[in-house]
């Protein structure tokens, strides 16, 4: 878990370079548009990986921060006029606010007792947008319900480059954001507690804090992308808020090695490219969706990053530690079994 | 003579079954005690409430004066009370250097909200690990490590909060002859060194006798003996 060897060094580097230069070749508008939605989706996984990798909390709800985002945005702009930048700055603070309060309802129970809370919490959003609609005032059409919530925003027609670009912009930061703090003190006690929480909590962790903490910035994250997700597709809907959403971040995270950051979002670049490039119908994702998730867990269940690093470590006949750096005179312990 | 650590009318039932029945007992600042009793005695449900795992069903703990009987294990680690466990739970995913780091967190006020470990922990972190004779063991994974490593392992994660007072339930038990006399050494030094009081749980007499100053003696959930060791 410590250094994701099959990632590290020049491959993302060299992956973002292709990124960078894939639109010079003309692509067709579909494409960026399909790139865009998965630099997104990249970013959404890899914040379900900080709840559900890092720190062992499986969530089956981690739309519910995804969608409130997105309808806080659509509604602030639209609604209450705010400013974009300060609308999504809210949309960020609200979704970290759902995470927060997430995370001290489901702190003090474990394994899939937390998914089924997720899973509740999600619906009841789900179902509450699906069935709720608000009216625009004297122009008296309805908002909400099925057709969702528009985004006002400030400029007309985006570019797909420019979208392609600012989505991009956005996945490599917030990757890197989550992946430092992933392997932060606070993310190191947080895969402590996902491996084993009684011996955690026997080392001094406050477990139920820790929990908390990790609900709290996956859902600022997740909130980060559910934003720039309705900027991109200027409505919020109820698909916002779907389990599918939520499952399809889960098989991210597993398909590319949950707790790595880096794989779920490899995963789900690649997935999501290879199923909506292709045009398939909605229903032939969903079922290619459980079929990758089901090889996976069966075959490969550390995920790509996992079985990468499997492989690295049997050929360089090591576990994939770092190599001892010397500091000092030689110790006491050293040499002893 | 102070006390460290005292329990008052400790009583614990699990269903019908009644595992302790007002016990009572103190460890003085320092002072090194035994625990003795056979299979089902209550040992282990004892040693979970004073390290504050499990709530009693009646009766309080106090340390140092402070009534903690309700005070969860985690709170009860960073005020000096540390435990091992007798089937020790490593994190499966963490190295023995990175298991250790987690336990130093809490030590010296050094975890803030959110914070996590700090970069100056790595000294201490390495002396630890040499202490307790895990520093070529360091970037090993924990799931890979022998019962004697885990054994050390716990017990530097207990070393790591500077404890008060240690409960160590069987950490002696199936040992070789090498890794139990290294942790016996371990644990006289860290009394005489540091005064480190500890309670020491074993089915080990001589062991007990031979590192203990006072055993108490635990059947079918009462403190049948306690006798000095003279």
């Amino acid at each position: 878990m410590r250094s994701a060897a099959p990632f590290s060094g020049g491959w993302p580097a060299a992956g973002i370079g292709l990124l960078l230069l894939f639109p010079l070749s003309s692509p067709d508008a579909f494409f960026l548009d399909v790139f865009t939605t998965g630099f997104l989706l990249a970013a959404f996984a890899a914040s379900w990986d900080v709840v559900g990798g890092v720190s062992g909390q499986i969530t089956l709800g981690h739309a519910l921060p995804f969608g409130a985002a997105a309808y806080a945005c659509a509604l602030l702009t639209s609604f209450a006029g705010w400013p974009l930048p300060l609308a999504v700055a809210a949309a960020v603070l609200l979704a970290a606010a759902v995470g927060a309060g997430i995370g001290a309802i489901s702190a003090p129970l474990d394994g899939p007792f937390v998914a089924l809370l997720t899973l509740a919490l999600g619906e009841i959003a789900h179902e509450a947008a699906v069935g709720n609609t608000f009216f625009s005032g004297p122009g008296g059409y309805a908002w909400g319900g099925e057709g969702g919530i528009p985004v006002t925003l400030p400029w007309r027609d985006a570019s797909p480059f420019s979208s392609y670009y600012a989505a991009l912009a956005f996945l490599c930061l917030g990757s890197f954001g989550m992946l430092r703090f992933s392997r932060s003190g606070a993310g190191l006690i947080l895969r402590a507690v996902a491996g084993s929480p009684i011996t955690a909590q026997a080392s001094g962790v406050p477990i139920a804090r820790f929990k908390r903490l990790a609900f709290t910035v996956g859902a600022a994250f997740a909130g980060a992308a559910g934003a720039g997700f309705v900027l991109h597709v200027g409505r919020a809907t109820a698909n916002d808020l779907s389990l599918e959403l939520s499952f399809q971040a889960a098989t991210f995270a597993a398909v590319g090695g949950r707790g790595t950051i880096v794989g779920p979002v490899v995963a789900a670049l690649v997935l999501h490219l290879l199923f909506q490039g292709l045009s398939l119908p909605p229903s032939a994702r969903v079922l290619l969706y459980a079929l990758t998730l089901l090889v996976t867990l069966r075959f490969f269940p550390g995920g790509v990053v996992g079985t990468a690093r499997d492989l690295a470590s049997r050929l360089g006949g090591k576990e994939g530690a770092r190599p001892p750096r010397r500091r000092g005179r030689k110790r006491p312990g050293e040499g002893t079994p | 003579m102070s006390t460290l650590l005292s329990a008052e009318g400790i009583t614990k039932s699990f269903g019908a079954t009644q595992v302790l029945s007002g016990i009572a007992l103190s460890v003085a600042p320092g002072e090194p005690v035994g625990l003795f009793g056979p299979n089902g005695s209550g040992k282990t449900t004892l040693v979970n409430i004073l390290s504050g795992l499990l709530l009693p069903d009646a009766g309080t703990v106090r340390f140092d004066g402070k009534e903690i009987t309700r005070l969860p294990l985690d709170a009860r680690y960073r005020l000096g009370i540390a435990r091992t466990f007798q089937i020790p739970h490593p994190y499966p995913a963490l190295s023995v250097r990175e298991a250790v780091r987690v336990a130093l967190a809490a030590d010296a006020g050094k975890r803030k909200e959110g914070g996590g470990t700090r970069e100056d922990e790595e000294g201490p972190t390495e002396d630890l690990l040499a202490r307790t004779g895990l520093f070529n063991q360091r970037f090993v994974p924990c799931a890979q490590l022998s019962q004697g490593c885990l054994r050390r392992l716990e017990f530097a994660r207990a070393l790591a909060c500077r404890p008060r007072l240690l409960i160590l339930d069987e950490i002696f038990s199936a040992l070789s002859a090498a890794d139990e006399g290294d942790l016996m050494a371990l644990l006289r030094a860290a009394n005489r060194d540091e005064g480190t009081a500890f309670l020491l749980v074993s089915h080990n007499p001589p062991l007990l006798k031979s590192l203990c100053r006072r055993i108490l003696v635990l059947k079918e959930g009462r403190i049948v003996r306690e006798r000095p060791v003279g």
